[in-house]
């Protein structure tokens, strides 16, 4: 068999691996993989502006459509800039592969130019990661990065290329006859032994609720669907995490709103006084249990994930299952139906009207005017008027993300792309271009804040280069929102540079980077302010001036249970923030 | 809940590449875990396998999740902890070198009798043993030794491995 050089075998495996799209950025340990992408026509290269906004991209295209995204940068600075995307790509979950250029094999340790050990820079920060020193094993190495991507929890892994093994040449035998270098056989199917005894418990449970986080979306359409069903034939509430958002239809009755730091006061009581707690693809993460020993105290909890590192790590559980939750939960609602088993709905009639009670609070209400933009009622705008075009939603970090998850509608999963684990100010614009280079006719939408947005603003030229009709809705109130609602609580309202001063003026900056801009101060200009922006073809980026002063609620303040939220500004906390409370983040 | 923090030995079998202990190391000290002691080196030299005998100390909570975490590695082909098996051997090999300028080594050598010590190096100035045990053995070594002028000594980590055939798989 002839013999191709290593840059040529990248080429090749990327194609056998049905790649279509990478995001990348060149420079010189990784010329030879860019000449051989320029004698091809089978991938589309796609230059971004920074390396982060790559791997973000390459997030939002992986999120959005359940493939790997794959990412392509040079040695050194082009390597280190992957970093905080990986990170974020690790924390929450998503399939990517980073192929990076490194120097020569002879030259690794010797502080050459552009050198980083990105190895061992990004160890901690990828699923895995492998340094190629030897051309035999390079297909065999992205084989099996691709496979580790995207098998059992997804993440992201990454390829460290040496110039000279790209330039040295071997033979490739395609995917099938290539052997992965690595042994790693995640156990995804699920032992049927403990169904019944879940579906003992379901049936006995007076005070139910399904806590549903991203590993549901993860798995795909099929967990999805199952869990509608079981959801439906029990009668249950159901609260979704941030990142689970989606996999239940949020319009839905049952759907009783997102849970957590800023969630409902519905959901957060409902799990404080649940007897029968089912966690499907989360992991009880900090945002989301509050103070752990004063979480769901009443509780059985059983627990359904892919890694079993999750199971009891912050919150001991009487029940685990694990696997691929498509096959879970696959297993349960077939259980209940070989079984004919009916669930009483009025067994849980006390509990509804219970929940309905908490309901009735009306935790997201504000106060709305008409002299100045609330951003809740911005939010709120969006969603009714873009509901029709089921539009994916990214976001940046802050209060306007929270605002984003709690007025947003989330009928179908993979429509919504936020950083969840790591919260990465900058995410959502570059991630919102690798949604729309996946969904090119789809209305794409960045829910961001002025500060954040300008963390990755470079990423406008990326768009504007490839024509991609992002659309990017600024909730401008001229602070860091989230650092000053914090600053306000915790510090004696002293607001340490958290004012965000000589902001640019957006609808200038759009245009410089040939988008539309647009901007609006006032309520009454919303509705025309979000048809004209659906309306335009291209990039658009709208200001929306906001209430400075409005915060994020309802809110468990740092070291606090889910019975002690806050709901609004005029809510007093019960005393001080305990010291416990005050390290928290 | 079990809150005590005890000892645990773990036996990993992992692929003997490059950077394969940094991972194992590194997913230890970035997760707040301990290592007491550490020894590794290659086993299956066919295979490329090494094992890693990492001697910990934790709540069982915090060693279910150590454990947890080990298994996600990639690299990690097996891990089992073998102080839950009913009988194990854990052995450390430690070599100590003793000044005999100005004391006669006839008596150090007499009272390492009872000791299945090795002597490696006998002249009139030094003497260097070996002595391989466990870690109670070794201490015991060490307290005989007290009234001596020990100059160096060194000491490589737990090996340990678990009595029958329910053993670590490749």
């Amino acid at each position: 068999m002839k013999k191709i050089s290593g840059a040529r075998i990248v080429i090749e495996t990327l194609i056998q691996e049905n790649v279509k799209v990478i995001f990348g950025y060149p420079g010189g340990a990784v010329l030879p993989i860019y000449d051989e992408l320029f004698k091809q026509n089978k991938i589309r290269h796609i230059l971004v502006r920074h390396e982060q906004g790559a791997v973000h991209a390459a997030e939002g295209y992986a999120r959005s459509t359940g493939k790997v995204g794959v990412v392509l940068v040079t040695s050194g600075p082009g390597a280190t800039n992957t970093v905080t995307g990986l990170a974020d790509a690790m924390m929450d979950s998503v399939p990517v592969v980073c192929i990076s250029g490194q120097v020569p094999t002879h030259m690794i340790g010797n502080d050459a130019f552009q050198e980083a050990d990105i190895v061992g820079i990004t160890r901690p920060c990828t699923k895995h990661n492998y340094l190629v020193k030897n051309v035999e094993k390079l297909a065999g190495a992205i084989h099996s990065a691709f496979y580790i991507a995207k098998n059992g929890r997804p993440g992201p892994v990454l390829v460290d290329i040496p110039k000279d093994i790209q330039t040295f040449n071997s033979v490739y035998r395609g995917k099938r006859l290539t052997k992965r270098i690595s042994y790693y056989k995640p156990n995804i199917k699920p032992k049927s032994d403990d169904i019944d005894r879940i579906v003992e418990m379901l049936k006995k449970s007076v005070k139910p609720i399904f806590y549903v986080g991203g590993g549901t979306v993860n798995s795909g359409l099929s967990a999805s669907n199952h869990l509608h069903d079981i959801i439906k034939k029990t009668g249950f509430p159901c609260t979704q995490t941030l990142m689970g958002l989606g996999a239940f239809p949020t319009s839905d009755k049952q759907f009783i709103g997102m849970l957590g730091m800023h969630g409902t006061y519905e959901a957060n009581m409902s799990m404080h006084q649940s007897d029968l707690l089912i966690c499907v693809g989360a992991r009880f993460d900090d945002r989301i249990t509050g103070k752990v020993s004063g979480f769901s105290p009443k509780s059985k909890k059983i627990h359904l994930d892919i890694d079993s590192s999750s199971f009891n790590k912050s919150v001991n559980v009487d029940l685990t299952v694990q696997g691929d939750l498509g096959a879970i939960l696959k297993l349960i609602n077939e259980r209940i139906q070989k079984k004919k088993i009916v669930f009483q709905k009025n067994k849980i009639k006390k509990w509804w009207d219970q929940i309905n009670k908490w309901r009735g609070k009306n935790c997201l209400k504000f106060k709305n005017s008409n002299e100045i933009i609330k951003p809740q009622f911005a939010i709120q705008k969006l969603d009714q008027l873009t509901k029709e075009f089921e539009p994916f939603f990214t976001t940046e970090v802050g209060q306007h993300q929270m605002w984003a998850a709690q007025f947003l509608t989330f009928n179908k999963p993979k429509h919504w792309m936020t950083s969840g684990g790591l919260g990465t100010m900058g995410y959502g614009l570059p991630a919102a271009m690798g949604v729309q280079i996946a969904h090119p006719n789809s209305l794409v939408i960045d829910v961001a804040g002025e500060a954040s947005i300008l963390m990755n603003i470079q990423e406008m030229s990326t768009i504007k280069q490839y024509r991609l009709p992002v659309k990017v809705f600024i909730l401008n109130n001229h602070y860091m929102g989230m650092v000053r609602q914090w600053q306000e609580l915790l510090h004696g309202n002293r607001l340490s540079e958290s004012y965000m001063d000589s902001l640019p003026d957006f609808v200038k900056l759009a245009e410089s980077f040939g988008a539309v801009g647009l901007q609006i101060t006032k309520p009454g200009d919303l509705d025309g302010l979000i048809k004209e922006m659906i309306k335009i073809k291209g990039p658009v980026i709208c200001d929306v001036v906001v209430d400075p002063s409005e915060n994020c609620f309802p809110m468990i303040p740092s070291g606090s249970s889910h019975n002690q939220m806050l709901l609004g500004p005029d809510d007093k906390m019960d005393g001080e923030i305990s010291e416990e409370g005050m390290v928290l983040v | 809940m079990n809150e005590k923090n005890t000892k645990h030995i773990l036996s990993i079998l992992v692929d003997n590449e490059p950077g394969v202990l940094a991972r194992v190391v590194g997913l230890f000290s970035g997760r707040g875990y301990n290592i007491e002691s550490l020894s590794v080196s290659e086993v299956d030299s066919h295979k490329f396998l090494s094992r890693i005998t990492i001697v910990t100390s934790g709540t069982k909570l915090i060693v279910d999740q150590i454990k947890a975490q080990l298994k996600k590695l990639i690299p990690v082909h097996d891990l089992e902890e073998i102080s839950e098996s009913k009988n194990f051997l854990g052995k450390e090999l430690i070599l100590i070198k003793l000044n005999v300028r100005k004391k006669s080594n006839i008596d150090i050598k007499r009272r390492l009798e009872k000791f299945s010590v090795e002597i490696l190096v006998d002249n009139e100035v030094e003497l260097i043993i070996q002595f391989a045990g466990t870690p109670i053995e070794i201490t015991k070594l060490l307290n005989l030794l007290k009234p001596y002028k020990v100059i160096e000594q060194t000491r490589s980590g737990l090996v340990s491995m678990a009595l029958g055939f329910n053993y670590i798989k490749k």
